[in-house]
């Protein structure tokens, strides 16, 4: 369901592929611990496996992140969502979205997929309890038919978690 | 006229004056650009490298291509080529750009020509911290994992590879360090390469201390509870482990513990070295478990206070000489003030990537802080009256030789010495 979720693609522009193939190298010679890329030849989806960091409500618990790469990336954001079953946090909804503000709005092109890898598992880690956002149900019934969570207007509140 | 002192008309060959199709520009006034490159506010728009190739090149840090000379933002000192920059500033954005490395709002870069040697030691020092940086993190996550897999008796082998891994790279970072600080003029160049400077050399030095640290913390630990288990037997009553937990509960245990009559700080920790050996000879208790909890927790600021508790009570019980006992207070200050920098460090990383990045570090901090302590005490549950692993016991004699050794030094020297 929500793998087939990608944005309507254009494929990456010289520029974005010239720089993941060098994010990727970078990945391959010094990796975010707690993550494995699953290797694949295209370069425009990443599936990054993540493991919940020792001492957290998640520790011992793997879950995997897809990442899509528009046309313009680094200028936009990458598009990334838990692969189902995502992890039980009151950011992450039931169909994979992750309300992080670098995402959207504060994505900056200076920013890799191995930084934001960090800060995902950073809000995890951070995770006081184990449970779905409180509007998670309403959420996620508006975004039948693989919405991107781009096209969501996030407002984020929480700078705790 | 009009020219500002040290500012020429660069001579720029006519098409590095336009951009060269990194991206496809919407709204670039091509006359504007033009001047500014010919008036060196921007750097031209040379092709971009796939890769350094020998050349002295710098990498954009959006496009990753690499260029003879790079802008430089006002806010944060980055370099950005001037085609990625140009995408930055997008003349119909509502809200004003922000720098896309320190998020400072109204982004305005300056060009400044080829790096000079004294920026590129600037950044060589600041690379240099955050590879230590993350030498650091990864030493820790190996720790926590050989902590959660020390059951397997043959762990004190993989932390000694682990420390002589370090002392190499020591090497290599005492020598790029000095050639960045050379130059007076770093220091007036920027405020805060000042606060940098003098952080570096100490930081080093404890990085030095950190294998040695390791091994003495082994030592002291096993001193340490071989006097606790004498005061066990002594008073008739078990010490409960939960002794270990924290520092204020091992300084409190300290005090009421009545003093031998042995005359030296020296002596006491030589007879205790001499006990430690005894009882390892005999019954072999509990010595695997001593060094598995202690490389699980070498690296923590938690575990220096521990460690000089341990110590510090080691010479209460082995008959007091105030001298070196004070002694023991300043490097226990030391270290404090080794952690104080640790947090500085995180500060200055976090400044680069934002606030998400930010909770990522404390977190880091917590998760490595908090488990070891409980399971340390498992640990030494678990582990005691198991086997004794011949090979860790030689090591051990050795270093116990070495820490009196040192301790003999210290005495006659600068009390920080003893610590080396």
């Amino acid at each position: 369901m929500t793998s087939s979720s990608a944005p309507s693609r254009k494929a990456l522009s010289k520029i974005a592929c010239n720089r993941l193939q060098k994010e990727l190298v970078e990945w391959q010679v010094n990796p975010p611990s707690g993550f494995k890329h699953k290797v694949t030849d295209n370069l425009q989806r990443w599936v990054i496996e993540v493991n919940g960091a020792p001492g957290t409500l998640y520790a011992n618990e793997t879950y995997q992140l897809q990442v899509d790469f528009p046309e313009h990336y680094p200028m936009e954001a990458p598009q990334v969502i838990f692969l189902p079953p995502a992890p039980l946090h009151p950011h992450i909804y039931s169909n994979g979205h992750i309300c992080l503000d670098i995402l959207y709005d504060s994505w900056s092109p200076a920013m890799t997929v191995s930084s934001v890898c960090i800060s995902i598992l950073s809000m995890l880690s951070s995770s006081p309890v184990k449970q779905r956002p409180a509007d998670n149900d309403r959420y996620v019934k508006n975004c039948k038919n693989g919405r991107s969570p781009k096209e969501t207007r996030w407002w984020f509140h929480d700078d705790k978690v | 006229m009009g020219n500002k002192l040290g500012r020429r008309r660069q001579v720029v060959d006519e098409k590095y004056t336009r951009p060269q199709g990194l991206y496809q520009h919407k709204d670039v006034d091509h006359k504007k650009l033009k001047k500014l490159i010919l008036d060196s506010k921007l750097a031209p728009c040379f092709p971009g490298d796939e890769s350094e190739c020998g050349y002295d090149l710098e990498e954009c840090p959006i496009c990753f291509l690499y260029y003879p000379s790079l802008n430089r933002s006002r806010c944060c000192m980055k370099g950005i080529c001037t085609e990625c920059f140009l995408q930055m500033k997008t003349p119909n954005s509502t809200r004003p750009t922000q720098c896309p490395f320190c998020k400072t709002s109204n982004y305005a870069v300056e060009y400044r020509g080829v790096k000079t040697k004294e920026e590129k030691g600037l950044e060589q020092v600041e690379e240099q911290r955050v590879i230590e940086a993350k030498i650091r993190m990864r030493q820790q996550e190996l720790l926590d994992e050989e902590d959660r897999i020390r059951k397997i008796p043959d762990i004190s082998s993989s932390s000694t590879t682990l420390a002589q891994g370090e002392v190499g790279y020591n090497t290599v970072a005492e020598t790029s360090f000095t050639s960045a600080v050379e130059g007076e003029e770093i220091v007036s160049l920027e405020e805060p390469c000042s606060s940098i400077r003098p952080s570096l050399r100490p930081r080093q030095n404890r990085d030095d201390e950190f294998d040695l640290d390791l091994e003495d913390i082994m030592v002291m630990e096993a001193i340490w509870l071989s006097i606790q288990e004498k005061g066990r037997i002594r008073n008739g009553d078990s010490a409960p482990p939960e002794h270990y937990v924290t520092g204020d509960q091992l300084v409190s245990q300290a005090l009421p513990l009545p003093a031998e009559s042995s005359s030296s700080p020296s002596g006491g920790l030589a007879c205790a070295i001499a006990a430690l050996a005894e009882r390892q000879q005999m019954g072999g208790e509990s010595s695997g478990g001593n060094y598995n909890a202690n490389t699980a927790t070498f690296n923590m600021p938690p575990s220096y206070s521990r460690f000089s508790d341990s110590r510090e009570q080691a010479m209460d019980s082995y008959g007091p000489s105030g001298g070196s006992i004070e002694d023991l207070h300043d490097s226990q200050l030391a270290m404090t003030g080794v952690g104080g920098e640790w947090g500085l460090d995180h500060e200055s990383e976090v400044a680069e990537l934002g606030s998400s990045y930010g909770s990522c570090d404390v977190t880091e901090d917590g998760v490595v802080a908090m488990p070891p302590q409980h399971e340390i005490q498992g640990g030494f549950q678990a582990n005691n009256g198991g086997a004794i692993v011949p090979d860790s016991f030689e090591e051990q004699m050795m270093l116990a030789m070495a820490v009196s050794l040192a301790e003999a030094q210290a005495r006659t020297s600068v009390p920080r010495v003893a610590w080396q």
